[in-house]
């Protein structure tokens, strides 16, 4: 047993770590060490940086233009990443979209689509969730029905989703769509690529309790999308929706952006002399040097060839707990100073109300991380997951 | 990087298991438990035929050379079948402890305990300094008469030597004594997990230069270092009894029929053995990397025992207070096993410091 990676990964971190010294966009970092919610043009500044070195497809095999990275690189990655407090790399273009198109697509979809992913041109958002369709997700009725006018044959969709994570900002949206009513309801699904410019499309915002705008529903009323957009066959939708959830685990628990939490909070509470607060704090690192050390074994488990499995639920479901338990202790720390919520973007200038700089991000922290055990498949249909794949019941 | 068990390893961890359920089942252990020496000598013979009594010993001492790894597997196991022989205190605590040290009769003694033929304890404990085992107040004067009071001395009972910690002109001392020497008193008592354990007081007792095994700065470490890998090897049995909880809580509840259907059926009940299987998961993590580190003799291998041992103080129990639950009467009930592993997560808080002592400690 060695738990110390190899020399090539050693070399490797230090790479990752001279990019962020160096080549992780100035102004993004000041804004994210501040606690400063950053803007679109940050985020496609952040995003645009990373292809630049060539790590923009970071999970993606070398042939699709990918790093074709070993699980081990790819853990480090996304530590460094986020120990040095980078926002979260989108998911939804190159996470999601990008592994389903390049398995299940065709080469005229895969030259169309891929380049613009890896340079960060086109922003994607995820069409999963409806209004009735959460949990249940097979249930959705967002429907696409063929039709053909003039030799081109098109879809017509209509329906909402919902939770839609930065529609606001997105060129494209990947949507899974009713094709069939007949049959079981997973068998009648299809996955589509559309246009958000398309003619028929609204979007929505919803406001969150953290006051942000990250979230929106999107409505579409007739709207045209071409049949060649459609990935794979028709009615496999699920069986591509199931890939692409499970492609996107690794790094789920977001290890390396709670010990940056961590170590903050740490050295707040080392000047605060209050041992409830320290037992507290304690208990969390504890916590956190378990779930590193979980998903270490499944990168062992990987690099030796095994299949990660029900391990991945753990660590969404752990990762999640921690992220929300870290933010509320910084609400704690805060004291009575957490009341004076500055809304979702914190204070963006030196002249705030009053109390410790880390009391303007606690709860807007705390309050948007709500979500973590909601999304991706919640904590509770994780436990669904693992009682069916572990305990076998 | 690799945390994956060599198949050295794996084969050990199959013979132990091997063993516990030919030789150490549950009703073989509760007769052992019963029975007034809390071990049974046979098991003991089998133990040194295995080789398993002389695993951690250097090969100078005749021993095996394992190290942290093989002990955790060891332990993990015995943690599964509640095995209450007094490895602990004879191998671990007084075994290892001699093998460090530098005292002149060492081999003999270590060459009996990979027999079999002879048991020694470790008086580390006394009842007011808590957890504090570095500054006794045993007392051993200018002339070698050592006075004071252990307790909690594992195994004291079965014991032909004593090893005992104490202060001579205000430095820490480790001396060795016959059991059975004047001026020794013992009163022994079963402890709630059925180990065997006494309180052992000292009048008077003459002590000999040569019996002195180390003292200063070398007994301070020996005995951080040997209390350390104790300590792990005990957090090992309880991520043991973690797994084999959640194990026998899931077959219990696959098997057990209410309102016409098996009650692992219930979503209530599933979600809750998914939360033992992730906490025996969480543990176990904690376990292969403080052993790692201890088998490194890493500089961070105090503070992650205390991670983990923190950590299974609190999770371990709250594993065996869920399987007690979820087999309802039958948890409280002592002719099932499912209820002595509760006892046992008792046990292995208490010793050598609880959770919240080690999350302090880990902190420091």
């Amino acid at each position: 047993m060695d738990i110390n990676f190899s020399k090539e990964d050693i070399a490797f971190r230090d790479e990752v770590k001279n990019w962020l010294d160096n080549d992780y966009p100035k102004h993004v970092k000041e804004k994210t060490d501040k606690g400063i919610t950053i803007t679109k043009e940050d985020l496609i500044d952040f995003h645009k940086a990373l292809s630049k070195k060539g790590w923009m497809g970071y999970n993606w095999p070398v042939e699709y233009g990918g790093t074709g990275w070993s699980a081990s690189k790819l853990y480090i990655f996304n530590k460094e990443l986020g120990l040095a407090g980078c926002p979260p790399i989108l998911p939804f273009g190159v996470g999601m979209v990008g592994p389903v198109i390049y398995t299940f697509g065709n080469d005229e979809q895969k030259e169309r689509f891929l380049p613009d992913i890896l340079e960060f041109n086109t922003w994607w958002c995820q069409g999963y969730s409806e209004p009735g369709s959460g949990s249940d997700l097979a249930s959705l009725k967002t429907k696409a029905v063929l039709r053909n006018d003039l030799d081109e044959d098109y879809y017509v969709v209509n329906g909402s989703k919902t939770w839609t994570t930065l529609a606001q900002n997105a060129d494209w949206i990947f949507c899974l769509v009713r094709t069939d009513n007949s049959g079981i309801k997973q068998e009648g699904i299809s996955f589509l690529l559309i246009d958000m410019k398309s003619p028929g499309i609204e979007v929505k915002p919803i406001i969150t309790i953290d006051g942000d705008h990250e979230v929106n529903s999107v409505f579409f009323t007739d709207v045209k999308v071409p049949a060649k957009n459609l990935i794979g066959e028709e009615g496999k939708g699920w069986t591509y929706a199931k890939f692409l959830l499970a492609h996107e685990r690794f790094g789920i628990a977001g290890v390396g952006a709670s010990m940056r939490q961590l170590n903050r909070l740490k050295e707040i509470i080392s000047k605060l002399e209050n041992p409830d607060l320290q037992k507290k704090v304690n208990e969390l690192e504890v916590a956190l040097s378990a779930i590193e050390i979980t998903e270490l074994r499944l990168l062992s488990a990987l690099q030796n060839g095994g299949h990660p499995g029900a391990e991945s639920s753990i660590l969404k479901i752990k990762g999640t707990e921690m992220q929300q338990a870290l933010s509320e202790l910084f609400v704690e720390v805060s004291g009575e100073y957490a009341l004076m919520y500055p809304g979702p973007h914190g204070y963006e200038n030196n002249d705030k109300p009053a109390g410790p700089d880390y009391a303007a991000e606690g709860l807007s922290g705390f309050l948007n991380l709500r979500k973590t055990s909601i999304y991706g498949g919640s904590n509770e249909i994780q436990k669904n997951i693992l009682s069916k794949f572990v305990l076998g019941v | 990087m690799n945390l994956d068990y060599n198949d050295e390893q794996t084969m050990l961890r199959d013979q132990i298991q091997k063993f516990c359920e030919s030789e150490y089942d549950f009703y073989k252990r509760e007769k052992i438990v019963k029975s007034t020496d809390d071990f049974d000598p046979n098991v003991w013979n089998l133990f040194a035929e295995q080789g398993w009594l002389s695993m951690p010993f250097s090969e100078q001492s005749g021993g095996l050379g394992f190290g942290p790894i093989e002990l955790s597997i060891l332990f993990e196991e015995f943690g599964k079948a509640l095995v209450i022989e007094p490895y602990l205190s004879t191998v671990v605590l007084s075994g290892t402890l001699l093998d460090k040290s530098t005292y002149s009769e060492k081999n003999q003694l270590i060459e009996k305990i990979c027999s079999g033929e002879i048991h020694i304890s470790l008086a580390y404990a006394e009842a007011e300094n808590g957890y504090d085992y570095l500054s006794p107040n045993t007392n051993l004067d200018s002339k070698m008469i050592l006075n004071g009071t252990k307790t909690l001395v594992l195994n004291g009972a079965n014991s032909e030597k004593i090893i005992v910690t104490c202060i001579k002109d205000d430095i820490l001392n480790l001396v060795i004594l016959d059991a059975k020497a004047s001026g020794v008193s013992m009163n022994s008592f079963s402890t709630v997990d059925g180990q065997s354990c006494s309180e052992i007081s000292f009048e008077n007792v003459k002590i000999d230069e040569s019996n002195i095994i180390s003292s200063g700065d070398d007994a301070l470490n020996l005995l951080k270092e040997t209390i350390n890998l104790a300590s792990l090897c005990i957090c090992a049995e309880a991520v043991g009894c973690m797994e084999s909880c959640y194990h026998k809580t899931l077959e219990y509840t696959k098997g057990r029929e209410q309102f016409g259907q098996p009650i692992s059926s219930f979503q209530v009940l599933q979600h809750r053995m998914v939360d033992m299987f992730i906490e025996s998961e969480l543990a176990k993590s904690l376990l292969i990397k403080a052993m790692l580190e201890v088998n490194n003799r890493s500089d961070e291998m105090y503070k992650h025992v205390s991670a983990l041992k923190s950590y299974v103080g609190k999770s371990g129990k709250m594993s065996a207070k869920e399987a007690v639950q979820l087999h309802g009467g039958m948890g409280v009930s002592e002719e099932l096993m499912i209820g002595h592993y509760l006892k046992k997560m008792i046990s292995i808080d208490a010793l050598f410091g609880n959770a919240d002592y080690h999350l302090k400690t880990f902190s420091r």
